[in-house]
């Protein structure tokens, strides 16, 4: 050390913001070596403690899941994108499970003649199946955790299920192309049945009410494709989402 | 005491059997045990104070709150920490993603106070240097005190602990002693244990229960005293049910064997002579 200590003129306007970018750059390198101008500088230790807080927050938290980066990245409220994470139904083996049920769907329409009704039928089922494995305590090793948290029961359910539900409709989405004529009519009724599970699973339980569902929707199929897909089927699966769609905005507003 | 969790006549079947058969209780500040032999009704009674089973008939008050009422019982679920039996665990998650993810349920939406928490309770259980670690890899003890941590989120007014100190070694078990007991001085605890010797040493009250009933309510003091001149300790093995002390001796309970001198009672014995355990006279 020279001796020299930032004099108090320089000080002041320097903790004023006055300095231009050179001399301040110079009086921080001066004082992170000078005891003693260190002490001549005020210290807000609050904001102090709060800078180390967050900078052994980043270096401390382990490194979020791939699935949380990806539904922050698409602009999730980070606590929210952590708790479908989590989501027993959307592990990779259930995911693996949709793709390869929608191959063997795909490969049947293109041997049948083009008929898609396996395919048709097959796709409305995969959420149900997401569903019945995303909360209940036969599925979710933490279910008795999770029961006695403010945030359980039905509104686990539902925002698990929107979660499966999406993935289900993204898979199957990705699969229409391969198809050997473009149809949309699976989808109506995915979301109709997702509704009627979630409506049925607090009373029946989410894998009773997605099984029963199941069953229900591939006995109706055979009455055939007009029937169970045409305009009035679709118009009555629309008319049947509206108030599972009103319940379900209520609801995931909430976490 | 001041009671903060009331039970009145609370009654619970499972078919034609009867976990519970009305049975009231009163819980003030500090730490309560409840024991039982199995099947006695303790996860029961447990379950319905954790407001993850409902009663068939009575109720139960906590804070004022009403866990029948679904907004009452939700804010209390803000007060409540709960271990259950078989806690679970996700195990591909790490001990810091299964601590936050319980912290997102209790509602600690945000990041940086949510990470402060989960830090804090991990440290609690000493698994501060554990976070990092699959649960997959961690042991049985560490898995427990993991699911401890859980519990101690958000530092709850009401903790209910079932079989805690289940696969913990002895020093861990007097770790969590120590934290049980430092929790006990300012929040309701109570915990079910088949551990006569966590009573002994942690407990300021006790709850036998039997057959769904509550056979005792007092002090560890007052279920020893129930021993007393029921203690004995012979030189050679006497009739009936015995165990060896470490100083050779044989330890009976119940009536005086020929020639046995009068043994030191214990919150053990008295819960065994209290039950009418197997070959111990009632």
């Amino acid at each position: 050390m020279n001796g020299w200590h930032v004099p108090d003129d320089l000080r002041a306007a320097y903790l004023d913001g006055g300095l231009p970018e050179a001399a301040a750059m110079s009086v921080e390198v001066h004082v992170a070596s000078c005891q003693g101008c260190q002490a001549a500088f005020p210290v807000q230790e609050e904001w102090l403690e709060e800078s180390w807080a967050a900078i052994a927050d980043v270096v401390d938290r382990p490194a979020p899941r791939p699935l949380t980066r990806g539904l922050t990245a698409l602009g999730m409220p980070e606590h929210v994108a952590v708790f479908l994470a989590a989501t027993p139904g959307l592990t990779r083996s259930w995911l693996l499970g949709v793709a390869g049920a929608l191959g063997f769907a795909v490969a049947a329409a293109h041997a049948a003649d083009r008929s898609m009704l396996v395919f048709l039928a097959v796709a409305p089922v995969l959420p149900l199946l997401g569903i019945a494995a995303a909360y209940g305590a036969r599925v979710d090793a933490l279910y008795e955790v999770a029961s006695a948290a403010p945030i359980s029961g039905g509104r686990v359910l539902l925002l698990r299920a929107m979660a499966v539900l999406v993935a289900a409709l993204l898979v199957t989405g990705a699969a229409t192309p391969a198809l050997p004529a473009f149809t949309a009519a699976w989808l109506l009724p995915s979301l109709a049945l997702t509704g009627a599970a979630l409506a049925l699973g607090p009373l029946l339980a989410p894998h009773r009410a997605s099984a029963l569902l199941a069953a229900g929707w591939l006995a109706a199929v055979p009455a055939g494709r007009e029937a169970v897909f045409g305009a009035p089927a679709q118009a009555a699966y629309a008319m049947a989402l509206i108030p599972f769609v009103y319940l379900g905005a209520r609801r995931w507003n909430r976490l | 005491m001041e009671p903060t969790l009331t039970v009145r006549e609370l009654t619970r079947r499972f078919g034609r059997r009867t976990a519970l058969d009305r049975v009231s209780l009163e819980f003030g500040t500090g730490v309560t045990g409840l024991l039982g032999p199995n099947g006695a009704g303790k996860t029961t009674l447990i379950r319905i104070l954790a407001t993850t089973l409902a009663p068939d008939g009575g109720g139960v008050r906590a804070f004022g709150l009403d866990p029948a009422d679904r907004e009452q019982r939700r804010a209390l679920r803000r007060r409540l920490g709960y271990l259950p039996q078989n806690p679970g665990v996700y195990a591909h998650f790490t001990a810091f993603e299964l601590v936050e993810y319980v912290a997102i349920l209790k509602e600690m939406n945000d990041r940086r106070a949510r990470h402060d928490e989960v830090r804090r309770v991990l440290a609690e259980v000493d698994l501060g240097d554990r976070a990092r670690t699959k649960v997959r890899r961690l042991s049985g003890g560490m898995r427990q005190r993991l699911a401890l941590a859980q519990a101690l989120l958000g530092d709850p007014d009401l903790i209910v602990l079932d079989e805690p100190t289940v696969g913990l070694d002895p020093e861990q078990r007097m770790r969590f002693r120590a934290l049980l007991s430092r929790l006990g001085e300012s929040r309701t605890v109570l915990l079910s244990t088949h551990q006569t010797e966590d009573v002994t040493t942690l407990c300021g009250r006790v709850v036998v229960l039997k057959a769904g009933s509550v056979v005792f309510e007092g002090g560890p003091g007052e279920l020893a005293a129930r021993a007393a001149g029921r203690v004995w300790l012979t030189t050679a093995p006497p009739a009936g049910t015995y165990w060896r002390t470490p100083d050779g001796r044989y330890r009976t309970l119940g009536d005086r064997p020929p020639e046995a001198v009068p043994g030191e009672p214990g919150v053990e014995d008295g819960y065994l002579l209290l039950l009418g355990a197997e070959g111990v006279p009632a």
